[in-house]
């Protein structure tokens, strides 16, 4: 069986992000679930992914690297905080985003949203990666986490059912 | 009660606290009643104010004052359920009360009408709160809220006031000269780099 959440703690705590705000996904339930179990995080239910992102925002001003976990649902919620927060005040904020819409999908309204945000992110000039294998994901993980704090900047880890299962047909 | 002299009776009580102010005029009367390296001000992210100070209270056992909005306050009311459940003994909220949003031409909010943003916060779950209407009942609930564990939900009403010069610092200078006050690592890196410093 794939280590991938594993891999994706060891990874953030080589970066001392010890706080982690998210709103629940079935599909990375997994990682959100290991986080919340070891004692190294504190991790934080927000009601919506904006909040996640100011939550995150503010933990990293009083000196405390932070992360957040959603849905891509979740990510069309919150591009004005990332827009008028993270972006202009350069908060390194990692976003690990499940991706709907690939894959697998049974939902048709979770598709566009889905599918319209790694476009998104890339109009905002924020640099994502696509978590879709094993294959050199701690490299890739910790690669990007570095880089987010080097540019001072969010950054964006998108998973697909690929790497978690969730939701494959 | 006008927020210009709340605010500056509020820093007259403060040393090192944080203060983390909404967008807009009560960031620019922070800025005005006194610049200081703990103040955060914010920019946009309309709503946050509350949920950056509650990361920030997460973070440090120093008390950390919010300067939230009733119009901002109303976008994001998600924001004391999850303080109520994070229960941070740090964190104290005030919030202006004008009961319009102000800059965008004076509409009446929601609580011109039937919100009671301190019973949201009750219902919510946040045990410490008050509603007050003028200076000296704000300052005797600061001092309680300085001096007791919260979190405390401060509902602060306030009248229509002229509008100041807007606050001039970059963003990204209000974040590292902040943070800088709590670490000697202003990006995040686990090994500090000066050679990065504006």
């Amino acid at each position: 069986m794939s280590n991938w959440a594993e891999t994706i703690l060891e990874e953030l705590k080589k970066k001392e992000i010890s706080l982690i705000a998210f709103v629940p996904d079935i599909s990375i339930d997994r990682v959100t679930s290991l986080l919340e179990n070891d004692p190294y995080f504190h991790v934080i239910a927000a009601t919506r992914e904006e909040e996640a992102i100011g939550i995150a925002a503010g933990a990293f001003a009083a000196g405390r690297n932070a992360a957040v976990f959603m849905q891509s649902s979740g990510f069309g919620n919150s591009v004005n905080a990332i827009c008028s927060l993270a972006i202009p005040c350069r908060f390194p904020i990692p976003m690990f985003i499940n991706l709907r819409g690939e894959v697998g999908e049974f939902n048709i309204a979770q598709v566009p949203m889905g599918r319209a945000t790694r476009p998104i992110l890339d109009v905002l000039n924020i640099p994502f990666y696509t978590l879709d294998t094993d294959h050199n994901l701690d490299k890739t993980v910790g690669g990007a986490l570095k880089l987010c704090y080097s540019s001072r900047e969010p950054i964006a880890l998108c998973m697909t059912p690929l790497l978690h299962g969730g939701k494959l047909a | 009660m006008l927020r210009l002299d709340a605010t500056k009776m509020i820093l007259s009580h403060l040393k090192d606290e944080v203060v983390i102010s909404n967008l807009g005029p009560t960031t620019d009367e922070l800025w005005m009643a006194g610049h200081r390296d703990r103040n955060f001000y914010t920019y946009g992210s309309m709503g946050l104010c509350s949920s950056m100070a509650l990361g920030m209270a997460l973070s440090t056992d120093e008390k950390i004052i919010s300067l939230d909005g009733d119009g901002s306050l109303l976008m994001n009311m998600g924001a004391l359920a999850t303080i109520a459940r994070e229960k941070p003994k740090n964190l104290i909220v005030i919030c202006w009360d004008n009961e319009e949003w102000a800059q965008t031409g004076h509409q009446k909010t929601h609580t011109a009408f039937s919100t009671d943003l301190e019973k949201v916060a009750i219902g919510c779950g946040i045990d410490k709160t008050a509603t007050v209407r003028d200076i000296e009942s704000l300052e005797g609930a600061l001092l309680r809220a300085l001096s007791e564990d919260g979190p405390w939900y401060i509902n602060a009403k306030i009248e229509a006031s002229e509008e100041y010069p807007v606050m001039p610092i970059e963003p990204e200078v209000t974040l590292w000269r902040f943070r800088r006050t709590f670490t000697d690592i202003p990006t995040g890196h686990l090994t500090a780099m000066p050679e990065a410093r504006p």
